[in-house]
């Protein structure tokens, strides 16, 4: 920092490093700061996330810093009367009013039962989420935390980053890839994890050859720069998948024979029930020997030729091994057979297949630092446009065991867990985490979000036990987010608790708007005591708050490594990179910081000393860096514990604050893990038929009529998911589409982004197939109305393109806000969730995935 | 010397990260953009095809916009060719907006805001550097190069789509590119001879 004092004024003119907030990806931002003012955001070259170049979004951020119509000073309702839409009636009250009052409020819900204090928040703001995931709410002794974005979440994508790549998610190794297949994914190429990294890798790659098919029902902004644009039918990517192994697997015979006989449970024996056969002793899964002609353990330690493929007798009954069962699951997926339920030909089907088996270059290796390691340039990456239907599960395994098949996991070429093995800084030996593998041979994820110093999380999956919890944990624990509790909630028929939500906190998320359409939200808490801790008064805030707090932005805050969670790090080879969010100025007016409010409201409710313990859970945090039991530390005192804890004495909040970053290299090893570590990615989940039969059981108890467990399959196949169920006059399928200037709902209300779509053909209209158009006599610009099958009207203005599958409605993000705190973002775009409902009956229950595409009819309707 | 850009369309993805780069580094008001990008979309379904078209001023090597200007105030630099408006002299009469064939200059008859509320506390300190009742536009970031920095636009590009050097330089990377990957220019019918040159998308 500079400050220079001249003879009759302070003048001031500072850069300051920090991390973006503008989304998920944290990516590395410096401030220019000018006599208090800030006058510049932009990319900190020195960070490897995002290596000084921004997306709009980040590029944009200055405005949310100042945007006029934020939340400044804690508000009350008057209107006693709630209603989506309704006038609150604010009243500005003093933060100590405001904390007293919740103190009290949240003391009797604790004497009662801390079960009746509600959470939900944001993954945007992903470090003080964990921090109150991950301290305040279990130290206040509640389990009832769901995150409102979770139906835009990962879900399913997030267990099998698990399972199959130790991680929370994934990335291709584009760097050394030359066929990067996406299914209704943008990575490099729209929004995704990392994306500013990865936009720069993904066009160096493209331009070294790197050939790019998007599978896609619209032609979005990858498809746009894929060689190869894959118009798909929305909900039935799972068929293309199938079919795609089936040729792999059965006819042209492209898999890595190698990688899944010793790094997958290919060779694993099934019994006819399908589960593992396992040795009577050790309970250790069998394998066929065949130089022995006998099962053995799959440890066993004078092993001969293990058989990939076959049925032996085993006890003198048949058991099939899981590579046979495998390709015998998906051989009834001709491409024929899927052509029809995809509309994609059956001759694109095999082209696509045997181009990315051969471009996979089974067998060829390539040295890297020294190390010579298996070489599969061909990727397959998918994410909502494939799993946003309630056939997330099985989707995504098939696409995911296309990259299994080939060996492109976790190698040179393939697709990367993100960043699941980290030897940690060269002088501390921290952050550290690493898999293993379990009892059964089977990958073990290392810690994932917290920092257990021991670097692993056994234990999972969690089995089922009841279904006590509104947000599904203790039915179906392991997807990482959910937002299904408002449905819960609401579903009188499935499920009663013991308990009603008293209290809600809500961090920054707009649950009325990001969940579902907006009753959903609001009947589940319309009796709840709402609190909103958030940047605006948003349509949560004004239907349902009864306090809104005022939230410092990202650009007001300190987060310490909010990077932390890894998937925040670029994949492939390069630098680690962990970071600080620090105030590039002061909060303005009377915001203040969510973890800092909770760390107080942590005091005033004598919860200080589990808060404590917890954090140092949460950061890893050990002698002589761990937080003392009974102190009650400030934010700033937290931070410098975590960064001192991490990176050493010398390197606290002081340090971080003037240098930003801290780097080191990422060691080949650490990328490249597959081959160095001994664990097998499970190609068939026994754990899910188990977990099937669990729930069975457990709803079959408790007389819950909508549980439907015949999607927790431990192989792939493919159902159609909900929005395909025929209704006379429901010819279309509406589905929403991501911009890279856009970040769900929040960003409507930024000036320059909202410029950006008023200049953009597509993304503020219904984007409609040209000839579809024509046939319903819907001219271009007309004014139209989308009704959805469940329910649910929307309203916009035609576009017409031929970039969209003649079968679908396509609508960006998630705009058209109505909140009169939100002036400058209301009625600009189209409002897609108010399509979507959410219950049983739409959600995957494996992965908690809902169904985010409508069976809908569109009509022209009178300009307003 | 005489600078230039190139720009890839493989590389570009069609973000507007460089329309923001731009607003943000000059802090210009509503509806001037002198980075922008065009959506175009031909075929049809399923053979159809989008192209993003990122354009700025192409700073040209024989400006109509300078030529018309009667005051003087559009300039073309003789020492790096980049063009530019002298806000001191200018006086609003647009000749040079009418001129320009590729829509680069921008002139607000009111001084519009984005919020209903008026300036906020960034946009008063960044509104002050632009004059009312003038014509504005990109001068490929003069400041910045003075600093020995590149454009905003270029030195953020996520795709590494705007490559920024010297077109007289041969072993200059524009100059490379233009040369082995195909470099054109945008309507060369014109005769404004750009220093803006575009790579194909397909190749
Ligand atoms: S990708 Fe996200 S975190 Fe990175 S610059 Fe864009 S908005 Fe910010
Ligand atoms: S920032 Fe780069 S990739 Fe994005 S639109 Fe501009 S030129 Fe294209
Ligand atoms: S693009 Fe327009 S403003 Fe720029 S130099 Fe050419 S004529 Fe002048």
């Amino acid at each position: 920092m500079m400050t220079t004092e001249a003879a009759s004024q302070v003048y001031e003119d500072t850069w300051i490093p920090s991390a973006c907030g503008m989304c998920y990806n944290q990516c590395g931002i410096r401030g220019h700061r000018i006599d208090g003012t800030l006058v510049k955001v932009e990319g900190n070259p020195d960070n490897p996330i995002g290596r000084g170049r921004l997306c709009a979004r980040g590029l944009a951020g200055i405005q949310l810093l100042y945007d006029p119509h934020r939340v400044n000073r804690p508000l009350r309702r008057t209107n006693p009367e709630k209603a989506i839409g309704g006038d609150p009636g604010w009243q500005e009250i003093g933060w100590d009013e405001a904390l007293d009052e919740i103190t009290t409020r949240l003391k009797a819900v604790r004497e009662e039962d801390p079960r009746g204090l509600y959470f939900a928040g944001t993954v945007i703001s992903l470090a003080p989420l964990m921090h109150a995931l991950g301290t305040f709410l279990p130290a206040f002794g509640t389990p009832n935390s769901f995150v409102s974005d979770g139906h835009h979440c990962g879900n399913a994508e997030h267990i099998l980053a698990r399972t199959l790549h130790a991680s929370v998610t994934t990335n291709p190794d584009v760097a050394h890839c030359s066929y990067l297949l996406l299914f209704g994914c943008q990575a490099g190429l729209g929004t995704y994890y990392a994306l500013t990294t990865m936009a720069q890798d993904v066009a160096d790659a493209r331009i070294r050859g790197m050939k790019v098919v998007a599978i896609d029902p619209f032609l979005g902004s990858a498809a746009e720069k894929a060689d190869e644009w894959v118009p798909i039918k929305p909900g039935s990517d799972g068929a293309l998948a199938c079919a795609m192994l089936n040729l792999l697997l059965n006819e042209y015979e492209l898999y890595d024979a190698d990688y899944l006989r010793d790094h997958a449970d290919g060779p694993y024996l099934l019994t006819e029930d399908g589960w593992y056969a396992r040795d009577r002793e050790s309970g250790r899964p069998l394998v066929w020997d065949a130089n022995a002609a006998y099962a053995r353990p799959f440890d066993a330690t004078d092993l001969g030729t293990v058989a990939l493929d076959g049925v032996y007798q085993v006890d003198g009954r048949p058991c099939r091994t899981v590579f046979r069962a495998l390709r015998e699951q998906v051989a009834k997926w001709t491409p024929e057979a899927a052509a029809e339920v995809t509309t994609v030909s059956a001759e694109t089907i095999r082209k696509i297949a045997r181009e990315f088996g051969e471009a996979a270059s089974i067998g060829k290796t390539i040295v890297i630092d020294g190390q010579e390691l298996p070489h599969r340039a061909a990727s397959a990456l998918y994410f909502k446009g494939a799993h946003g239907h309630d056939n997330a599960w099985s989707t995504s395994l098939a696409i995911e065991l296309l990259n299994e098949v080939i060996g492109a996991s976790n190698v040179p070429g393939g697709l990367l867990g993100t960043n699941p093995v980290c030897f940690g800084h060269p002088e501390t030996g921290f952050p550290r985490w690493e898999p293993g593998a379990d009892v059964d041979g089977l990958l073990e994820a290392g810690a994932l979000l917290y920092n257990d110093p021991h670097g692993r999380s056994p234990g999972w999956p969690p089995p089922p036990t009841s279904a006590e919890l509104p947000n599904l944990r203790d039915l179906v624990g392991w997807p990482i987010t959910t937002c299904f509790t408002p449905a819960a909630l609401n579903d009188h028929e499935n499920f009663s608790f013991d308990h009603r939500p008293e209290v809600l906190i809500n961090y920054g998320s707009n649950l009325l708007m990001s969940a579902a359409r907006p009753e959903v939200c609001f009947e589940a808490f319309k009796d709840t005591f709402v609190i909103c801790f958030n940047l605006h008064s948003d349509e949560t805030a004004e239907a349902l708050a009864d306090i809104v707090l005022p939230d410092t932005s990202y650009l007001e805050r300190l987060d310490p490594i909010p990077n932390f969670t890894r998937h925040h790090h670029p994949v492939g080879m390069g630098d680690w990179g962990h970071t600080i969010r620090q105030p590039m100025v002061e909060p303005l007016f009377e915001r203040r910081h969510f973890s800092e409010v909770l760390l107080e409201l942590g005091g005033r409710l004598g919860i200080t000393e589990p808060m404590n313990l917890l954090t140092n859970h949460l950061y890893g945090l050990v002698a002589p860096h761990a937080l003392a039991p009974d102190e009650q530390y400030t934010w700033r005192e937290i931070a410098d514990h975590a960064y001192k804890g991490w990176f050493g004495e010398e390197r606290g909040l002081d340090w971080f604050e003037e240098q930003g970053v801290i780097t080191w290299p990422k060691k080949v090893e650490e990328v490249y893990w597959k081959p160095f570590i001994h664990a097998r990615a499970p190609l068939y989940n026994e754990w899910v038929k188990r977990s099937g039969e669990q729930v069975a059981k457990i709803a079959q108890e408790r007389g819950m009529k909508g549980i439907d467990t015949e999607g927790f399959v431990p192989l792939p196949d493919w159902k159609p998911c909900r929005a395909w169920k025929p209704r006379d006059g429901y010819d279309l399928q509406a589905i929403y589409y991501r911009v890279p200037w856009h970040t769900f709902s929040m960003t409507y209300e930024n000036p320059w982004l909202d410029e950006i779509s008023r200049g953009e053909p597509y993304s503020y209209f219904v984007c409609i197939n040209t000839a579809t158009a024509h046939a319903k006599g819907i001219a271009d610009g007309d004014p139209i109305e989308v009704e959805g099958v469940d329910g649910g009207t929307i309203r916009g203005r035609a576009r017409l393109t031929q970039g969209v599958h003649p079968e679908v409605l396509a609508v960006a993000n998630n705009g058209g806000h109505w909140a009169q705190g939100m002036p400058f973002a209301r009625g600009k775009g189209v409002f897609f969730n108010q399509l979507l409902p959410m219950d049983l009956e739409h959600t995957d229950l494996v992965s908690l995935s809902m169904d985010c595409d409508a069976r809908v009819r569109v009509q022209k309707v009178p300009e307003a | 010397m005489r600078l230039g850009m190139v720009i890839d369309l493989k590389r570009c993805i069609g973000c507007y990260g460089c329309q923001i780069a731009c607003k943000a580094e000059h802090g210009t008001r509503p509806g001037t953009t002198y980075a922008r990008v065009v959506k175009r979309e031909w075929g049809v379904y399923p053979n159809v095809k989008k192209l993003s078209i990122p354009v700025l001023c192409m700073h040209c090597a024989e400006p109509p916009c300078v030529e018309v200007c009667p005051t003087g105030a559009s300039q073309k630099r003789s020492e790096d060719g980049i063009v530019f408006v002298e806000s001191d002299f200018c006086v609003g009469c647009r000749a040079c907006v009418m001129s320009c064939p590729y829509g680069a200059r921008y002139f607000q008859d009111e001084q519009r805001d984005y919020f209903d509320t008026g300036e906020n506390e960034y946009e008063q300190a960044l509104y002050a550097a632009h004059q009312a009742g003038v014509v504005e536009k990109c001068d490929f970031c003069r400041h910045r190069l003075e600093q020995g920095q590149e454009p905003a636009c270029s030195a953020n590009c996520m795709c590494k789509a705007r490559i920024f050097g010297d077109l007289e330089d041969p072993n200059s990377e524009v100059s490379r590119l233009i040369r082995e990957e195909g470099g054109f220019q945008l309507n060369p019918e014109l005769g404004t001879d750009p220093s803006v040159y575009y790579l194909p998308p397909d190749r």
